[in-house]
Parts: structure tokens; C-alpha cells; sequence
């Protein structure tokens, strides 16, 4: 499928570095504590090289985006929750905004009929 | 005045009812021809409302009087009625348009007042358990996910999402579904175009997700989860409330599943067709006013 996007292999580096930044801690939030990078690497999946998720998570750290503990030798990185009160009640607030809000929300996926739901579990079992 | 000020109403009834249509069948990177439409018919037809809103200046006692002065046997061409239904109708479009822009302005801002609170970077994640995740435009665009979609997908399927949302900032579809909105707001009638424009920037995105990853597969599952994850008519209910049938989930999954889209060209010229024949149509109205205007005044 056609593409808009073009850029130079420069600007493509960088926004690579970027993109795995955003997977990496992606990975970190979706996991229940601190993990060693080798867990990062698996959970974030795609092959990545060990060094590339250590580099990553030593960048993130010192955007103060991860935060990490020392475990004997290594280091178990876990995301930075900042306000993450303040961010969740804004985000209940913006949910639960009248008709013509909730009409503009562009959500990356919606709700399924009883029936439709029916239908893709059984598509998931058949290739889990 | 001729038919043809009443031609762009008839024909937004017809792009509407090929929306449906051809929906399925038109490349999802060719949104923009809908959107292209709906604005030249959005247009047409309010045009075509403010030329027999105009007519009813001809019964005022201003101009009756000045046309009994020089000898004209004033006939109202346009009932009344349709003149007032006109001006009727341009207020409530104006209203409702004005309620579709304040509640996007709101919407974003809220949506990067969220992202604010999560700190900097590309990604943002609020710490709630509902599987949701947004595309936030700015600059930087940002992405905004819960840690419960996050949860509910091993690392292939967040590179989707992450790969889906960023296709949204990059292709610039918030100006398309705001545009589609406004012709929508505009023109009730161009409410399936709305839907339709809606529809295919997700599957748009589906599609640059599944060449970022490699596998649409990949890009079915990830959507599947999440999904199922809201629970059926629960936490992620779309608006309007009844979703036209063929423009949900189901019909993305359904669509990664089968072969990939081929460009049909004929189908998006036919949607700009439509459109051109719409503004053709306002212009002949104007033309049909302006000699009634000019029979009304002969000098």
C-alpha cells in the first residue's frame, strides 16, 4: 500500500531511534514491574540487537521517562508514572464528555456487537 | 428561478447514498476524494439556500413598491415558504457547525493537556485500565495510549498501534475527518459521506501499519484484542451511537483479512465527477438569479 511518507535517510535515522524509543517504553509500561533489558528486548519483540535496547533505555533514563533500580550487577528499568492521577482523571474527564465530543475522539479501535465479538474470538482462537 | 438551485440538495443525496456504496471498494488512501466532494457539495447546496433566502428581498414592500413604480408586474417566482425554509436552514447549519469546531478545539486540547501530564517524548501513557489509544495532532504530534492497551498485546502488536497512530499524524487525517464534520455539519444530507471518510482513514492507517510490520495478520490481531478488550458495547462505544453497518471493527479486520486493496481509478473520478456537477449546478443557479434579478431591475 502507497505511503505518504518519504523522508531523507537522515531524518529516517533519526525517526527510527525515535519509533524504538516509543516501543521500548511502550514494553516497560505494559510489564507489572522492573525488568532487566534482556526482558525489554523480548517483550518489545522484532529482533532488536541487545546493545540497541540497552542504548535506548540508558536515553530514556536520562530523559527522566524510565526510572531504574539496581539488582546486584544490573539494572531493572520500570516507566516513570509522573502525574499519572492528574493524567487519568483528565483522561475519565475527556471520556466521558457529551455526544458531540465523544463524536470527534478518533479511537483506534471501537465496540463490537454481541455478535460481531462472538465472531472475532473465534478468530483469534483459530490462530492465537 | 430554475431547478437547478435545488440540483446540489439532489446530488448530496446521491454521493451520500454511493458513499455507502463504494465504501468497500475505493483505496483507502483515497479519502480525500469524498472529502473533496462533500465540500463542493456542502457548498453548492448553501449557496444554493442563500439564492432563495435572497429571493425573499423581492417581497419586501421596498422593491415590491419600486417595481410598481416602474411599471413591473412583480411575480414571485420562488414560494415564500422555500425562501424562509432556506434561511431556516442556513441558521441551524451555522449552529451546528459552530458546535462540531468548539468541540474538536476542546477535544484536542484536552487530548494534549493529557499528554502533557505523561511528560514529553512521542509516546504518552495514561495509567487506566480501558484499552484506548489516540493520535494526538500538535506539534510534535503525539500518541496516547492506556496501560491497559498496552497490557493486552505483546510487543508485534503495540509496534501496530504505535505504527497505526503515527500514520494518522503523518497523512494529516484529522483535517480530513474535520473537514468531512463540517460538510456533515453543513449538510445533514452528507452525513454517510462523514462516515465514510471516518471509515477509510482507519483503514488507511491499517494498511501503513501492516507495510510498517510486515503482516496485516499482525495488524487484524492487534485490532481484534483490542477490541474484544473494551467488551462488546462497553468501554470504547462509538458515536454516533448506531455506527453505519460495514464501517467498524469487524469490517477493518474483515478487510486486513482479505487481498490487499487494488486502485481502482474509476471510482474515485466518479466521486469527483459528482462533485464537479455540483458546483456546475451552483453556478447555473446563480446565473438563473442574477437575470431574475435583472428582469427585476431592467436598468
Amino acid at each position: 500500500m502507497a505511503t505518504r511518507v518519504s523522508r531523507s535517510s537522515r531524518t529516517s535515522a533519526r525517526r527510527a531511534a525515535g519509533e524504538l524509543e516509543a516501543e521500548v517504553l511502550a514494553a516497560l509500561w505494559a510489564a507489572d514491574g522492573p525488568v532487566t533489558a534482556a526482558r525489554v528486548r523480548e517483550a518489545v519483540g522484532g529482533a532488536l540487537a541487545y546493545n540497541t535496547v540497552q542504548t535506548i533505555l540508558v536515553r530514556l533514563y536520562e530523559k527522566g521517562l524510565i526510572g531504574r533500580v539496581a539488582d546486584g550487577r544490573r539494572h531493572e528499568y520500570f516507566a516513570v508514572k509522573g502525574a499519572e492521577e492528574l493524567a487519568a482523571e483528565q483522561m475519565q474527564a475527556l471520556l466521558s464528555r457529551g455526544r458531540d465530543r465523544q463524536a470527534v475522539l478518533q479511537r483506534f479501535a471501537t465496540s463490537l456487537s454481541v455478535e460481531d465479538a462472538r465472531l472475532l474470538q473465534a478468530m483469534l482462537r483459530r490462530r492465537p | 428561478m430554475t431547478i437547478s438551485v435545488y440540483v446540489p440538495a439532489a446530488l448530496s443525496l446521491l454521493l451520500a447514498a454511493i458513499s455507502r456504496i463504494v465504501v468497500g471498494r475505493i483505496a483507502p488512501t483515497r479519502a480525500v476524494v469524498f472529502v473533496v466532494a462533500a465540500m463542493l457539495c456542502a457548498a453548492a447546496a448553501t449557496w444554493g439556500l442563500v439564492l432563495l433566502a435572497a429571493t425573499l428581498l423581492g417581497d419586501t414592500t421596498l422593491v415590491a413598491d419600486e417595481a410598481l413604480e416602474r411599471g413591473v408586474q412583480l411575480q414571485d417566482p420562488v414560494p415564500q415558504l422555500i425562501g424562509v425554509t432556506a434561511v431556516a436552514l442556513l441558521i441551524s447549519g451555522a449552529v451546528r457547525v459552530v458546535r462540531v469546531l468548539r468541540a474538536r478545539r476542546a477535544t484536542t486540547r484536552e487530548l494534549r493537556a493529557v499528554c502533557s501530564s505523561c511528560g514529553t517524548g512521542e509516546l504518552a501513557v495514561v495509567a487506566l485500565a480501558a484499552p484506548h489509544a489516540f493520535a494526538v495532532p500538535g506539534r510534535p504530534g503525539r500518541i496516547l495510549v492506556t496501560r491497559g492497551l498496552l497490557s493486552v498485546l505483546d510487543g508485534d502488536e503495540r509496534r501496530v498501534v504505535l505504527a497505526h497512530e503515527r500514520a494518522h499524524l503523518e497523512s494529516r487525517h484529522h483535517w480530513l475527518r474535520a473537514a468531512a464534520e463540517v460538510c456533515a455539519a453543513v449538510n445533514p444530507v452528507l452525513i454517510p459521506v462523514r462516515e465514510a471518510v471516518a471509515f477509510l482513514v482507519e483503514r488507511s492507517a491499517d494498511e501503513h501499519a501492516a507495510a510498517v510490520t510486515g503482516s496485516r495478520e499482525l495488524v487484524a490481531r492487534a485490532l481484534t484484542k483490542v477490541a474484544l478488550a473494551g467488551g462488546p458495547d462497553g468501554e470504547l462505544r462509538a458515536w454516533p451511537a448506531l455506527p453505519f453497518a460495514g464501517c467498524g471493527v469487524s469490517a477493518r479486520v474483515a478487510a486486513l483479512q482479505s487481498d490487499p486493496p487494488r486502485p481502482e481509478p474509476l471510482v474515485p473520478s466518479s466521486v469527483l465527477a459528482l462533485g464537479v456537477a455540483t458546483a456546475i449546478a451552483a453556478v447555473q443557479a446563480t446565473i438563473a438569479f442574477y437575470q431574475l434579478v435583472y428582469w427585476l431591475w431592467p436598468t
